[in-house]
């Protein structure tokens, strides 16, 4: 499949802008403010003590402001969810970039890491300067305390040492959990740790205070570099003369000063800086802060539980009801169980969000793990009890159950596409659902005139979970005269033997029921010639391999002039 | 909280503490600090540790995810048999690697981190973990599609000679028209 310049920009653009716009951010901060140190008259006396060591400590301490006030920005999930239903101030594109809100926030993670790193490694050698290099001339400029101190002591003395250590350690914590394969395997673990991140805002804020550096604030009456009269330089025990002063480099000289020539009126003072990082960090600290907040005063009632059904293959549906709770087709909501797990929250995607008409909404959960596990043992009634209680389920007691949300997904855009081609991989079916009864309840309203769905399951108990709506949806398009709005198409990838679903109200299904794995590329091309010149929306939900073929597939040469817009649903 | 696995996380740790041990240990040569034959010792252990930490255990339940071009490095450590695969070995040794690296400031945070991870390993000693190779199964399926194309060796069974001649008793049914003419010589 070759790549198509046309495709890939459709698909693959915007997020390359971004990251081209983000890099040249980092790489402009990190160069002015490199600059600044190098040759800057305020920090003249500074640079010679510390060289290179500072310019680079001070100019990734820039990038890391940068990157600590961006990481935030993605994790706030209601306002992001707030965006995107704003059909006024964001564009289609915008929301597409905002699928990628995660990688973004990874990515200023990884920058974090790398230029702490850098930023931690040139302290490490300003320490050492200042030790070696204690200034007898301009005391105050000195952090250690003595020439030749321990560069250790320097360190774990100081605010910002110890604080710096601390912030190194956090970052440790949080960095090493946050691998792939730990998020998969344990994800406590990653959460847990994760939370640290408020204790590495509070130290960053105390680092920040700290006052090690600072600058000279008298250059226009003590130009850097003037001479001295009267004062007998302690090394060489005579006059001070500019010329004989160790000289790291040509540009050491003072930009645009004529220090030299001059005679200097004062003596030095130095000042500490205003903590630049205040002014970074606070607003999207705030922020998020806020966002929390609102989370936690919106998910504090607790959802009263209608009724649980269980469906075949370990799937049980839990329809509830909120008071004053909106949520769109696509978006998913966090649930929090106390009895379960006190801490925990998970998420699932709504797969019947609530309408004018009825106020209930629903979820589809496949058992899992131990909190599933645990949940469905205290929702479903016990099956050896069954007989005799029948007087008493009337009254079965649900557990208390708090939820969170509701949160944006990429899936709510299948109904801004002219045509949209749904792929659904076993439980990646739940966003679907949801649009689909929302397209059963009126589908007159929404842009979308074609809808390809195609779900592919490893049992064919799989498919009764929505049997019935797949169903009925057909069924009223047929009757509303639009037989080519809703294409299904139902896959069984385990071809062991004959299978099929004999039950005549599900005729629609069965005949629409292909064993064996979807083709790809033939089912693009006949979208394609079905709907030449348009732009199809993909979405995809479902396993890792079937969205990488997606995705190069759109990425690829486009079919009869339709080009394909790539949407990817991620679960974790 | 029963099922983590804290040897996965502990390995993590371990390898990113050789990293910065090792990062601090060149930043101690390079910087020229007094007393720097203990960075000289970071990069030496920084890398140990790397290469001993690489390989990624196997997962106790679910599937295990290597990391790229570990393989080489699998079959050194699973040598190492015993040693290596028990964690206490590796929680001792991970805390006896880091006591050089807190004489140096450059070493030091090495040190710190590294002493983390010689717990978390212990930790994951005492929940009875161990170390395995993550090695590629090398069972070949019996595949159906082989001896599709092979030729078939024996002719399909066919009912005896003497049924499949015509029966003279049913002479009228055997019997049929030529449609080109048959006569002899004109």
């Amino acid at each position: 499949m070759a790549l198509s310049w046309r495709s890939w920009i459709a698909n693959e653009g915007g997020k390359h802008i971004i990251l081209v716009v983000w890099l040249g951010a980092n790489t402009w901060l990190f160069w002015r403010t490199f600059i600044l140190y190098y040759s800057s008259p305020q920090y003249y006396y500074l640079h010679k003590m510390l060289g290179l060591g500072l310019c680079i400590s001070r100019a990734s301490a820039s990038v890391l402001n940068l990157n600590s006030s961006l990481v935030l920005l993605p994790m706030c999930r209601s306002m992001l969810t707030c965006l995107r239903g704003s059909h006024k101030l964001m564009s289609r594109k915008g929301r597409r970039l905002m699928d990628k809100s995660k990688t973004f926030h990874m990515a200023c993670g990884v920058a974090i890491c790398v230029f702490s790193a850098v930023h931690v490694s040139a302290h490490l050698v300003n320490a050492l300067s200042f030790s070696v290099r204690y200034s007898e001339e301009f005391p105050s400029l000195n952090v250690a305390r003595h020439r030749g101190e321990d560069p250790r002591i320097i360190i774990l003395t100081t605010v910002p040492g110890v604080t710096g250590v601390l912030l190194v350690l956090i970052l440790f914590l949080m960095f090493t959990a946050s691998s792939y394969c730990i998020r998969v395997s344990s994800y406590e673990i990653f959460w847990y740790t994760h939370n640290l991140f408020i204790v590495f805002y509070v130290v960053l804020l105390v680092h920040a205070i700290g006052g090690a550096l600072k600058y000279q604030t008298n250059v226009d009456t003590h130009p850097p570099g003037c001479f001295r009269p009267n004062r007998t330089d302690p090394k060489t025990g005579s006059s001070a003369h500019p010329e004989q002063e160790p000289v790291l480099g040509a540009s050491e000289l003072p930009v645009g000063g004529d220090g030299f020539n001059s005679i200097c009126k004062e003596e030095a003072r130095f000042q500490a800086h205003f903590p630049e990082t205040w002014l970074w960090v606070s607003g999207p600290l705030c922020l998020y802060c806020a966002e929390r907040l609102y989370r936690y005063v919106r998910s504090s009632t607790p959802v009263t539980i209608v009724s649980v059904v269980s469906h075949p293959c370990n799937v049980i549906e839990v329809r509830m009801v909120k008071n004053s709770f909106k949520a769109r087709p696509g978006q998913y909501i966090v649930l929090n169980c106390p009895s379960v797990s006190s801490l925990e929250g998970h998420p699932f995607t709504l797969t019947a969000c609530p309408t004018e008409r009825k106020a209930t909404f629903g979820i589809h959960l496949r058992v899992v793990g131990d909190w599933t596990e645990r949940f469905t043992e205290l929702l479903l009634p016990d099956p050896s009890m069954d007989s005799e209680i029948l007087p008493i389920v009337n009254q079965r007691r649900y557990p208390k159950l708090y939820i969170d949300g509701p949160f944006g997904s990429p899936s709510e855009e299948v109904f801004n596409y002219e045509v949209s081609l749904c792929v659904a991989g076993g439980i990646g079916v739940t966003p679907f659902a949801s649009v689909l009864n929302a397209l059963l309840d009126e589908w007159q309203r929404y842009k979308l005139r074609r809808i390809y769905f195609i779900w592919v399951c490893r049992e064919l108990q799989s498919f009764y979970w929505f049997a019935d709506l797949l169903c009925a949806l057909h069924q009223k398009l047929w009757q509303d005269n639009r037989p080519d709005y809703f294409n299904i198409q139902l896959y069984l990838s385990n071809a062991e033997g004959l299978q099929n679903m004999s039950e005549e109200r599900y005729r629609a299904l069965s005949s629409r029921l292909l064993i064996g794995r979807p083709r790809w590329k033939l089912l693009f091309e006949e979208i394609g010639k079905a709907n030449k010149h348009k732009r199809v929306g993909v979405f995809c939900c479902g396993p890792k391999g079937i969205s990488k073929t997606l995705h190069k597939l759109c990425n690829s040469n486009r079919f009869f002039g339709t080009t394909f817009e790539y949407n990817k649903e991620s679960f974790s | 909280m029963g099922k983590i696995e804290w040897a996965m996380w502990a390995n993590e740790q371990a390898l990113a503490a050789g990293l910065i041990l090792l990062t601090g240990g060149i930043v101690g040569v390079a910087g020229q600090f007094r007393d720097w034959e203990f960075a000289a010792y970071g990069v030496a252990a920084g890398v140990f540790i790397c290469l001993l930490e690489y390989p990624r255990g196997k997962r106790n339940k679910g599937t295990s995810v290597e990391r790229t071009g570990q393989y080489c490095l699998t079959v050194c450590v699973k040598a190492f048999g015993p040693v290596t695969s028990n964690y206490y070995v590796r929680a001792a040794l991970h805390a006896a690697l880091c006591v050089p690296g807190a004489f140096i400031l450059p070493t030091v945070l090495g040190c710190v981190c590294l002493a983390i991870a010689s717990l978390i390993y212990l930790a994951a000693a005492v929940r009875g973990e161990h170390w395995q190779p993550i090695l590629p199964k090398t069972e070949t399926r019996e595949r159906v599609g082989e001896s599709i194309k092979e030729p078939p060796q024996n002719p399909p069974p066919r009912p005896p000679a003497e049924l499949r001649r015509k029966r003279p008793e049913d002479l009228e049914g055997a019997a049929y028209v030529n449609p080109i003419s048959v006569t002899a010589n004109e």
